[in-house]
């Protein structure tokens, strides 16, 4: 190979790299004619326009085929996550770490308090109806407004002591702060099997005294009435029911570990993968 | 060099012999001294050169061109890992997986490549124990036959006619000992070799016999003086291995294409860690990024790949008797252009054959093929009856015992080679020769010697009642028709006239021509007055006529063309090949063979040939009308390299003849300037630094000396040259089938590499992972990669011209561009439509996918919503990431199993190359469906490998792209078939 393997000086590698830009004796341009070039050209655009024709066609005919009230799959939506308000995440997850002699520590967790519940004002809730029932609100033809579904009220008076109406700092400066727990919605989900779920509270290592806890609206519960979920076409201004818990007693000065889990039939909460999955899980200190 | 011959043993009296080496010339050494001494020195046997040690060996597989890009992916990923960890990032986990993954991926990839290169050598090794040299040895006063690397310094050995020195020996005493020191010194002159010291230079002096020089004729018995690594042709050896080895065209191609591939995976990846910046993702997440392309980017199996389709044609080459020391010469053959071929045991038999006979003033053709199935001529004549007679009788060969169910020509016989030759054919045409001496009892005889240059043999008759003598005779026709008085016809005894002579002389000129070794044969029946039972002949003094005999005949002897080699040396020429003899025997001889088996082709004619035919003096003929040209030695020394080049252009039929191991490199040498690709087939010690400098080396496995084959890249286990015609042919489809692998191997490159720049710049959640990518490049797709190095070829490589190392590039620029941005974006859209697919029907329509991705990865966020207002939690999401990373590599699987049955044939439409012909990729097809199946249904899976189970129409959606992928490059092979030339073929054709 002693022909092939010729060391090239770096002026020769140049020369050959300028002659491989602009050619002049056959009149190419980086290895082809100007006229290649062109056709060339042409041959890839007519073939990505041909590709992305019949991309688009295929992503047209799937939004044919999607049903725009209900998803097609919920194979990932088996249980509900739960989540938590205030939701501050510091180092390790979800924590309510706050001074109660200091406003600026517990401040931003009564704002976030409040930005959340401004969803749940009487303004806010003025479309949905009035829901009385203690069963499963089942809707089978579109009677509301514009082709849609009812959607239960849920307004933040409803949380009593947690609305943030009355006590607008929820109980942080006294060290009984409120904590709001949200469950996620999913098209058709029916939790409980007909018994309202409901928000049980426990402390993971209860080496202290135990959790005197006071739930809002009573006994934690999510009422039926706003079960099933039709989806955001079919209820635009559904909101999710909420339930507030009031921690009386914490410890003070010290962390503790808190599990909130929804209970009722169909919700798991020990899906090792998903720590959010029927159940949340927060750290609280409060300082003197 | 000559510095270094410091040995003073041919100056030394035998008696000093004797005490420096503590030995007896009579007894031989003693048994337990020579035990000794063996432990000392070690085998006579030259050791391989000195190879890389092994662990510089596996460190090189680790350290190519993609693995290196491979370990600075595997340092960011364990960068990030770190950062990340020291930030407390749950998800960091990830990065660690991908860093063990691609560290694993590295050094199996390694492991396999050291492991191949290991067994190649191991079967080299194994091949080479097989064969063990035997010599004849005298130790404790008794003679053994032991294994020449059991020899030591001071052994008393014997050599004889045949033999190959066992070691340096120096020369006690001799009968007429001749040596072949060709491969040491070049001259092909037998060397007498004699007790006395005729030169001070041991190396001109006649009472040193070198190691693995081979004793031609006579007997000589001598004390060795070196042995192994010490021989002067084991210091030759060793200096010779210094040779660099020259660069294999593969490993060439595979090195311009990791460069390119390096190179764009550097260029993609910077491209995108800028983009990546500039957009104002972190720097961290931006060298994340590019960490991903670039294992996206890379093929990381398909060196893999390239090993195992080269080492599967290895084990077929091995199969017809190839063995391949380095695996990438496999390929080498297939680009060969120029087979510089020896003539001695590669073209020709290795063994003297009588070819023809001259009695009855006629000349008769004898059967010269390996498996006597030949015709063979008319026996009836009592002249033939008496001509075998004498050669059945004036022969000293015999059959070594205990082979008498073996064929006749592979039984092994002790004797010089025509006498070998001589006796195989009157075994084969009178039968039971060892019988038939026995009835004829030998009364004396004279061996062969120069200066008579007859042999001779007085025997009683077969009938006791008969009491005559028979004289027989034979040597050089000239000698023995000059003592002879008549002539043999027909049966009958005719005074040799001058026209007899006149015929004799014709026919010897016409034999020799043919460039033959004749032997005239005579007898003559002694008077049993004069002579009767029990006369006791003088072998010294001659009491017994030599002269007025009766000649019999003419026999002459070739070293005949095996029976492939005219046919496989046509199938070079079919294949653009040249065939070019280069040897060492005289040119007559050289000329006939190569005339007899197509290297110098019907009607071609030399200078000299038209020179005779047109009466003209040489000088005046136009050259370039010579087709063929024998070139020898002589003429070679004095020519200037250009001028062997201009004759190498000039004339396509060549043969060098009386050539020295020097010409030899130079020919070589000459031939690659010229642009040739040259293999060099050749099994001497002289050969091996023509083997080490030719592109690829071919020794003989059975001639072949142990230096020829360590500088070889393949051997030739039969020593047929045919062999060579099915490694080109091998070859060719190596490199028909890597391409057709490397295009199948770099297409899925693209759907791997477009959902990164998808995810960089329109930020939608990632549909494939980087783990993911690694399953498909090591796990799924190797076995079908792999498959295609067992399709047949598509149309007759072999008579097509060897490729242009220069122009057909192993990846040019079509295959790339074709693989990348057309099949490779078909795929990477199939891959997309089948993401968002996964996607909406879950509940995330397209548009809102678009932009997701900081959401989407916000693990704080728990109740992110989709297009239908449900809310997924950080988990839910993971998992409906995994399954689009399922669905897209679904997808891409669904396309390859399309791409490996478009990759079947480049030009040849797949239903006319059959679909199941090639059941390996059947099977590998069936393999690679079963596999994904495995992976995404396996329990488990999801949060070992992030695989998920996915829904069945999910595999259905890429389907119709695959069906386009087909359907596109049947039409590409449509317009490539009928319009050979045109730019569709040009653009298209790779």
């Amino acid at each position: 190979m002693a022909a092939l393997n010729e060391k090239k000086t770096c002026s020769q590698r140049m020369e050959n790299f300028n002659r491989f830009v602009w050619n002049p004796d056959t009149g190419q341009l980086m290895g082809r004619t100007l006229i290649n070039w062109v056709w060339i050209s042409l041959y890839y655009v007519a073939f990505y326009i041909v590709m992305t024709g019949l991309f688009s066609l295929a992503i047209y005919s799937l939004m044919r085929t999607i049903n725009p009230y209900t998803p097609d799959y919920q194979d990932r939506l088996k249980s509900p996550g739960v989540t938590l308000r205030p939701d501050v995440y510091g180092e390790g997850g979800l924590e309510i770490y706050y001074n109660i002699s200091d406003k600026n520590s517990w401040e931003k967790y009564v704002t976030t308090l409040h930005k959340f519940l401004s969803a749940y004002n009487t303004t806010a809730q003025h479309a949905n109806i009035n829901c009385t029932s203690e069963k499963y609100f089942f809707q089978k033809s579109f009677l509301g407004p514009n082709k849609t579904k009812y959607s239960c009220k849920f307004t933040s008076d409803m949380l009593e002591n947690c609305s943030g109406l009355e006590n607008s700092t929820f109980g942080f400066p006294e060290g009984k702060p409120c904590l709001i727990i949200k469950m996620n919605r999913i098209i058709n989900f029916l939790p409980g099997n007909g018994t309202a779920p409901r928000v049980s509270c426990t402390a993971q290592h209860d080496d202290f005294s135990p959790l005197e806890l006071q739930y809002y609206p009573v006994n934690g519960t999510f009422n039926l009435h706003y079960f099933p979920y039709y989806g955001k076409k079919a209820q635009p201004t559904y909101s999710n029911p909420l339930v507030a818990v009031k921690f009386l007693n914490v410890t003070r000065n010290a962390e503790v570990t808190v599990v909130c889990r929804v209970i009722g039939t169909g919700i798991t909460s020990d899906n090792p993968h998903d720590p959010y999955e029927g159940k949340v899980e927060f750290k609280m200190r409060i300082q003197d | 060099m000559k510095k270094e011959m410091d040995v003073d043993d041919h100056q030394l009296s035998v008696e000093d012999l004797e005490l420096k080496y503590q030995t007896n010339v009579n007894k031989g050494m003693n048994s337990t001294v020579a035990g000794e001494i063996l432990l000392r020195d070690g085998p006579n046997e030259l050791k391989p050169p000195k190879g890389t040690p092994e662990y510089v060996k596996f460190a090189r597989q680790l350290a190519g061109g993609l693995q290196c890009l491979m370990w600075v992916a595997a340092a960011i990923c364990l960068i990030a890992f770190g950062i990340q960890c020291g930030q407390g990032d749950l998800t960091s986990a990830d990065n660690l997986y991908l860093a063990i993954a691609l560290i694993a991926v590295v050094v199996v990839t390694g492991c396999f490549g050291y492991y191949q290169e290991f067994k190649s050598t191991n079967i080299i090794a194994s091949f080479k124990n097989l064969v063990p040299q035997q010599a004849t040895v005298i130790r404790d006063g008794d003679k053994f036959q032991i294994n020449a690397n059991q020899l030591v310094v001071g052994d008393l050995v014997e050599i004889k006619g045949g033999d190959r020195v066992p070691a340096d020996v120096r020369i006690i005493s001799a009968q007429g000992c001749k040596v072949d020191n060709s491969s040491l010194t070049g001259e092909s002159e037998p060397q007498t070799r004699a007790p006395e010291c005729t030169h001070e230079s041991p190396l001109e002096t006649r009472n040193i016999a070198f190691f693995s020089t081979m004793c031609l004729e006579g007997t000589a018995t001598g004390i060795i003086v070196n042995t192994g690594d010490r021989t002067i042709i084991g210091r030759i050896a060793s200096l010779a291995s210094g040779v660099e080895n020259e660069k294999t065209p593969i490993a060439i191609e595979i090195e311009h294409f990791v460069d390119i591939i390096a190179g764009l995976a550097i260029f993609f990846g910077g491209t995108f860690f800028v983009v990546a910046m500039v957009i104002g993702y972190p720097f961290l997440k931006a060298m994340v990024f590019f960490m991903a392309i670039v294992v996206a980017y890379v093929p990381e199996g398909l060196l893999a790949t390239v090993t195992v389709c080269l080492s599967l044609t290895a084990k077929r080459l091995a199969r017809k008797n190839c063995v391949v020391k380095n695996l990438e010469a496999v390929e080498t053959l297939g680009s060969t252009s120029v087979i510089c071929s020896d003539k001695t045991g590669t073209l020709t038999q290795n063994r003297m054959t009588v070819s023809h006979l001259w009695f009855d003033n006629q000349i008769h053709t004898a059967d010269t093929t390996e498996d006597q199935s030949g015709q063979s001529f008319d026996q009836s004549s009592e002249t033939w009856r008496a001509l075998c007679k004498i050669v059945s009788l004036c022969n000293r060969a015999f059959f070594k015992s205990g082979q008498d169910n073996m064929p006749v020509p592979k039984r092994i016989v002790i004797g010089d080679a025509s006498e070998t030759a001589l006796l195989k054919f009157s075994e084969i045409t009178l039968g039971n020769v060892m019988e038939y001496r026995e009835r004829y009892k030998k009364a004396c005889e004279i061996p062969f010697n120069s200066t008579n240059k007859f042999q001779l043999s007085i025997h009683e008759l077969e009938d006791p009642r008969d009491p005559r003598y028979l004289l027989v005779m034979k040597g050089a026709p000239e000698r023995i028709l000059e003592r002879c008085a008549t002539i043999m016809i027909k049966g009958q005894e005719l005074p040799l006239d001058e026209q007899w002579k006149e015929a004799f002389q014709t026919a010897y000129m016409d034999l020799g021509g043919l460039g033959e070794r004749v032997l005239g044969f005579c007898h003559l029946y002694l008077d049993p007055g004069q002579f009767p039972r029990g006369f006791s002949f003088d072998t010294e003094e001659m009491n017994f006529p030599t002269s007025g005999l009766c000649f019999a005949g003419l026999i002459s002897m070739i070293d005949p063309p095996r029976a492939t080699v005219p046919d496989a040396v046509m199938k070079c020429r079919t294949a653009g090949i040249r065939v070019i003899m280069v040897t060492g025997d005289h040119p007559i001889t050289a000329k006939a063979i190569a005339a007899s088996v197509g290297i110098i082709s019907e009607g071609s004619e030399t200078v000299e040939d038209i020179a005779a035919r047109m009466r003209i003096p040489v000088e005046q003929v136009n050259k370039w009308e010579a087709r063929a040209c024998v070139v020898n030695g002589g003429q070679l020394k004095d020519m200037e390299t250009e001028e062997l080049v201009e004759i190498l252009k000039m004339h396509p039929e060549m043969v060098f003849a009386r050539t020295s191991p020097q010409q030899k490199l130079i020919i070589v040498e000459s031939c690659q300037k010229l642009g040739a690709i040259v293999a060099v087939t050749g099994d001497g010690v002289n050969d091996s630094p023509a083997l080490k400098k030719a592109d690829i080396g071919v020794a003989m496995g059975i001639a072949g000396s142990d230096a020829a084959k360590n500088a070889a890249d393949m051997i030739l286990l039969d020593d047929n040259f045919a062999s060579i015609v099915t490694g080109v042919e091998q070859g060719r489809l190596i490199f028909d089938n890597l391409k057709k692998s490397i295009a199948y191997t770099l297409t899925k490159n693209i759907p791997e590499l477009t959902p990164y720049l998808i995810y960089i710049t329109v930020s939608v959640p990632l549909p494939l992972g980087c783990i993911t990518i690694l399953f498909i490049e090591l796990c799924t797709d190797i076995f079908p990669s792999v498959s295609l190095a067992y399709e047949k070829a598509e149309s007759d490589i072999m008579h097509l011209k060897p490729r242009n190392p220069r122009r057909d590039r192993l990846v040019n620029e079509a295959l790339a561009v074709y693989s990348y941005f057309q099949i490779g974006a078909i795929q990477s859209f199939a891959g997309f439509t089948d993401y968002f697919t996964a996607m909406a029907q879950e509940g995330w329509f397209p548009l809102l996918c678009v932009g997701l991705r900081a959401q989407w990865e916000n693990d704080h966020l728990q109740d992110l919503q989709d297009s239908y207002g449900q809310e997924w939690t950080f988990g839910q999401r993971l998992y409906q990431e995994y399954t689009c990373y399922t669905v897209f590599f679904i997808s891409i699987e669904m396309c390859q199993i399309s791409d490996v049955l478009i990759r079947k044939t480049r030009r040849l439409s797949v239903f006319q190359q059959g679909f199941f012909r090639n059941k390996i990729l059947v099977i590998a097809i069936v393999f690679q469906l079963c596999l994904g199946c495995f992976l995404c249904y396996c329990p488990g899976m999801p949060n070992i490998f992030n695989f998920m189970p996915i829904r069945f129409q999910w595999w259905l959606v890429p389907l119709p792209y695959g069906i386009l992928i087909f359907v596109y490059d049947e039409i590409r092979k449509l317009g490539v078939r009928r319009h050979p030339g045109s730019w569709w073929d040009k653009e298209l054709y790779y």
